[in-house]
This record gives C-alpha cells, structure tokens and sequence, in this order.
C-alpha cells in the first residue's frame, strides 16, 4: 500500500512523538533516588535522538525526495555527529 | 501562481529529484548542523568529566516541561510540512492555516522556555551557577534565537502564500526548511540537557 504524502507526514509525526515518549521513559527516575551516569541510557538518548532527526530530515524536510548529494551529505552528517558523540561519550 | 511554481512538481511523490527549498539554504543548515554538533560535543566531553555534579543539576530540570516542549516543536515541524504539501496542491488557505498552528507552537514553545528560565532562576540556577547551567542557559538560548529567527522564516512564508501574485513553493519550501532546523537542533538538546544519564 503507497501512503499519501499527507498519510506519511501524520505516520512520520506519530513516530516521532511515540518515541519522544520513550525517551521520556528513560530519563523518568529523575527523582526515585540517587541518578548515577548510566551508559546503556547515554546510548540509547544518543541512537534514539538520531533515528528522530532523520526522521525529520527525510520525511518533514523531504529530503527523501532530494538529489543524491543532499542525501548523502545530510546522513554522512548524522553519522559524523552520531560517531562523534559515542566517542566524546565512551572513549 | 508564479513561473518558480508552476516550474516545479505539485507533489513530493511524483518519484523526481527535487531540491526541497534553495541550495543557500541548505547550506546555511548544514552550517548550524555542524556548529551546533561541535556544542553538543563538547557538552558531552565536559559531562564525562564530572558526570555526577552536571546529573545533580540536571535533576532540577523539569522533564515534563522538556517533553511537552519537545511534543509541541514535532507539532509545529508537522503542521509547516502539512503547510508545504497543501501548497504544492494548491490549497493555499489550508497552507495558511497550517503556517498559523506552526507559529502558534512556537510562541508556546518560547513561552514555555521562558517559563522554564524563570523558574530555574527563581530556584537560584543562573548561567555562572555550574558548568552545566553555563551549557543549559547557552544551548537552549542558543535554540531560542534561532527560534525567534525562525518566526522571520515563517513571515516570510507567510507573505508568498497571502497574494496569488507571488507565491513561489521554492520560497515557501525554503522557509519550512529553517523551522525543521530548529525543531531537529531541539530535539538533540532534549536529549542531552534532559534524557542523558
């Protein structure tokens, strides 16, 4: 089944808020007790809050749509940043 | 309609490539993307640092208030993308009600933001209290002038779909381009200043 471009923006806009929420879960022991860094919640921010803002470059912004350049070069940017945050955070 | 919109598809699913909006402007994103990157960064390093002391500050956030902020920044990023698709077919009032629920979700979001500095400063977290009061007022004031210039963004949007004489869907396309920014650049500072343990 092909969605409509009005279908993919409300399937992509529920996507975002339902893990929006997810995220929310993970960072709600704010206030049960002490709160230690945690790297399986590092990580999982880190690799959610990329599969969003790609989610925003391809759907909302279009760039599915776009020339093979502004996609290569707006993922190559999200992984150098996803890259460099895993490292900042890890190494 | 003008020559730069009948020159281009009336729908995103016509399977071409298609520049959405002006290379200047993708440029400009880019740019942002790669500034604010190397913030994000290096908030990272100096929370690896002393984690502890930035997660004891952090725990006075209200993360409610950051999801619903994030909640209505999505809403907003939708309702200009829903703005950009009626005016590529051509139902340019539906454009101008969808343009009006994004502005709206920004006035809230800067409302809220504001609502949020002042209570943080009533709790005695000023920007020179701690290093990562220092990276929450600066990243999310940052966010919040770009915000402002995102409002520009969306007048100018605005200006095309109001008279038939000059609607160009590139202008309209590139405008809605800057307002997904500044909803993607949230959406990594939500994580950071809010979710990162």
């Amino acid at each position: 089944m092909t969605l409509s471009a009005h279908q993919r923006l409300v399937a992509a806009w529920f996507t975002l808020s339902a893990i929006t929420l997810v995220a929310w879960s993970i960072g709600a022991s704010h206030g049960r007790g002490p709160i230690e860094p945690d790297a399986a919640v590092a990580f999982s921010a880190i690799a959610i809050t990329l599969i969003k803002v790609r989610v925003i470059i391809r759907e909302f912004m279009d760039v599915r749509h776009a020339p093979a350049r502004l996609r290569w070069i707006t993922d190559g940017w999200l992984a150098s940043f996803g890259l460099a945050m895993l490292l900042a955070y890890f190494a | 309609m003008t020559e730069v919109a009948r020159a281009r598809p009336t729908s995103s699913d016509d399977g071409q490539e298609r520049m959405p909006g002006q290379s200047d402007m993708w440029v400009l994103v880019m740019i942002e993307a790669i500034t604010f990157s190397s913030y994000f960064v290096v908030y990272t390093i100096y929370y690896c640092r002393s984690a502890e002391a930035f997660l004891r500050s952090q725990s006075q956030l209200d993360l409610a208030l950051g999801v619903i902020n994030t909640l209505i920044l999505l809403a907003s990023s939708w309702s200009v993308a829903r703005c950009v698709e009626r005016a590529r077919a051509g139902d340019h009032r539906a454009a101008t009600r969808n343009l009006a629920l994004t502005a709206g979700g920004g006035l809230l979001f800067a409302a809220l933001k504001l609502h949020e500095w002042s209570v943080e400063i009533g709790r005695g977290n000023f920007f020179s209290t701690d290093e990562f009061f220092s990276f929450y007022y600066f990243l999310t004031g940052m966010h919040l002038l770009h915000v402002l210039v995102g409002f520009i963004a969306l007048g100018v949007v605005y200006y095309q779909l109001k008279s038939p004489a000059r609607r160009s869907l590139e202008v309209i396309e590139t405008g809605a381009t800057f307002w997904h920014m500044v909803d993607f650049l949230w959406v990594i500072i939500f994580a950071l200043l809010y979710v990162m343990r």
